[in-house]
């Protein structure tokens, strides 16, 4: 069973009043989230939520509350976007970048508005009567609500809230882009390169993976909707207002909202290029000879069925290798990644040899497994590639060699100072 | 959403998983503690190493010199695996059946890379046992096991340094537990193992 980490959820919580000033003892987090999950049965992202509020209210720190107690009595200041904090009555003037297919019936319309200084999603209640908005307009939206939702601020158009069409002010919206270190919670706006790809872990996913710039690199996720395309490995993207999660302490983009456009040019992604030295410990399942869907910018691996998490069965599947394991430099363990390249070089086996094992043996696809692990478990590598989230994913790996400078060195080492 | 951040939770690898010490027989042998970090059936459990480190898995190799298999109805192999400076014990029962095939497979003696988890017994007449419950087995050559030499030297004088000046938890807890401890001892135990690889 997953165990639930009290302690690294309140230290983050400690973190982000920390930042604003304001210190509060994670130990009383602790206890807090302790008694919503255990004694309540509270779902833990809930219970960080419901916390996080709590103590913001009590320590009167607005911009990560919903409370908003001292801020704004009921007066509607006109702000720029980036300037709107939870719990304030605001006027902005902004374009309809997207909008999403409403989640309930209760609400008219969802989506994303974007001025000059940012961008924010806006869902507007079946009850205000606002008028539909276009994508691509300009509004001016007086009297919404700014308040949050799982850490993520959003514009609430009420009954109470006046929109009109400004669009014929013609005004230019150039959207400008965030390097991805500087990401936040909320909308956010990269120019990127999609530098991996996972296989789909939910049926209702259509692609998720990595994406990268000069600064840092990112997880992103597209579900399933029409009209929604994959993005290509190795393509360059800008993409405009997509949304910023937050788990776990970690930001991932969700591409629904966001405008995406394929750029001819290429960039480069942030280092990460890591070299690791150590030993193999251990073979993860998965490994050895696999196959792969043959659907045009699939290349998901398949069951042992054939069977493609998106395609479903895919007889005229490709085989491919891979080894995916933990290498381990006796101080800290590395989940190792090696593509068909490195896992030739290592193991001596070839692709082609490997399809005739798998062909012909009894245990088929099992018996590349076994020969590999027997040919690399417990044997001391080095492998170059580019590290991420503690993933090495190598595409250079070879056997150490015994080095006798370093074992004069060591023999020095022990004796000299006994 | 929810959805989303279980996906990103598993993609995180949040998890860490414990590193594979690496050590000698001879320091291994003498482990007098054990314990276990929080108080969770599943929490890890870890042998104190007597220069000052946590183990909660090892990393070793050596010659495997014996193998046993015991038990009627469960059936669990033992074997000894022999280092420069002493002798590690390994088993591997029916609950870790991959390992136990492993084991059962490997003709003696020969090269073999270890990783397991070390447990501390205390047997009838008092004395203590160390002993590693394997998770994994290969047949390797001796290039392996001198790298192996190599690296559990360097790691031992590593330990040693950190214990000379450290203050870590498990620095003091070691200080405590292993009062006559002599580093002298553990250093020249590296030099020998060391000495031994003939080039």
């Amino acid at each position: 069973m997953y165990e639930m980490d009290y302690s690294e959820t309140a230290e983050r919580i400690s973190r982000k009043f920390s930042q604003k000033g304001s210190e509060v003892d994670s130990k009383m987090i602790e206890t807090k989230l302790r008694r919503l999950i255990d004694e309540f049965g509270v779902q833990p992202s809930e219970a960080e939520r419901s916390v996080t509020n709590e103590l913001a209210k009590e320590f009167n720190v607005p911009a990560l509350g919903t409370g908003g107690a001292a801020k704004s009595s009921g007066g509607t200041e006109e702000k720029k976007i980036t300037d709107a904090v939870p719990g304030e009555w605001v006027t902005i003037e902004g374009k309809i970048v997207s909008v999403s297919t409403p989640p309930s019936p209760s609400i008219a319309q969802s989506g994303v508005i974007a001025d000059e200084s940012g961008a924010i999603r806006f869902v507007a209640w079946a009850k205000s009567n606002a008028p539909a908005m276009a994508v691509d307009s300009w509004y001016r939206i007086e009297s919404a609500v700014v308040d949050e939702y799982k850490g993520v601020a959003s514009l609430k158009i009420h009954s109470g809230t006046t929109v009109k069409d400004i669009s014929s002010e013609e005004r230019a919206l150039i959207p400008s882009t965030t390097p991805i270190k500087d990401l936040h919670v909320g909308i956010g706006s990269v120019r990127a390169k999609v530098v991996q790809e996972w296989d789909a872990s939910h049926e209702r996913m259509l692609q998720s993976g990595l994406l990268g710039d000069e600064t840092g690199t990112i997880k992103f996720v597209i579900w399933k909707e029409p009209g929604k395309e994959m993005l290509t490995v190795g393509g360059v993207y800008a993409i405009y207002y997509a949304q910023v999660d937050e788990f776990n302490g970690r930001l991932s983009l969700n591409l629904n909202t966001a405008m995406i456009m394929q750029e001819e040019a290429d960039i480069p992604v942030s280092g990460g290029e890591a070299s690791v030295k150590g030993a193999i410990v251990h073979i993860a399942p998965g490994s050895g000879i696999i196959k792969r869907c043959p659907v045009e910018g699939c290349n998901r691996a398949l069951s042992r069925q054939n069977y493609c998490p998106v395609h479903e069965i895919q007889p005229n599947f490709h085989y491919d290798l891979r080894i995916k394991g933990w290498l381990d430099d006796g101080e800290k363990t590395h989940n190792i990644l090696l593509q068909r390249d490195a896992v030739e070089a290592l193991t001596g086996i070839t692709l082609d040899a490997a399809k005739e094992i798998a062909e012909n043996n009894p245990l088929g696809m099992d018996e590349v497994f076994l020969q590999m692990r027997d040919l690399v478990l417990g044997r001391y590598i080095t492998c170059k590639g580019r590290e991420i989230d503690n993933r090495l994913l190598a595409n250079s790996c070879e056997r150490a060699k015994f080095d006798s400078g370093e074992h004069a060195a060591l023999l020095n080492r022990a004796g000299g100072s006994s | 959403m929810s959805m989303n951040a279980r996906d990103m939770g598993r993609r995180d690898g949040a998890f860490e998983r414990e590193p594979a010490r690496r050590v000698f027989a001879a320091e291994l042998r003498e482990c007098r503690h054990q314990f276990r970090e929080g108080e969770d059936e599943k929490s890890p459990t870890f042998v104190l190493l007597p220069t000052g480190e946590r183990s909660n898995r090892i990393f070793l190799v050596g010659t495997l010199t014996e193998k046993q298999r015991q038990g009627e109805q469960n059936v669990f192999y033992r074997g000894r695996v022999v280092d420069p400076t002493g002798t590690f014990f390994i088993m591997a029962g029916s609950y870790q059946p991959e390992a136990m095939q492993q084991l059962a497979k490997v003709e003696t003696p020969a090269f073999v890379a270890v990783i397991g988890k070390p447990n501390l017994y205390q047997k009838p007449d008092g004395s203590f046992l160390v002993s590693v419950r394997v998770e994994s087995i290969t047949v390797v050559d001796k290039e392996t096991r001198d790298l192996w030499t190599l690296d559990a030297a360097a790691r031992t004088l590593d330990r040693l340094d950190q214990l000379a000046t450290g203050t870590s938890p498990d620095i003091v807890k070691a200080k405590e537990q292993y009062p006559t401890i002599d580093p002298v001892v553990y250093r020249k135990m590296a030099y020998d193992a060391l000495a031994q690889i003939k080039m």
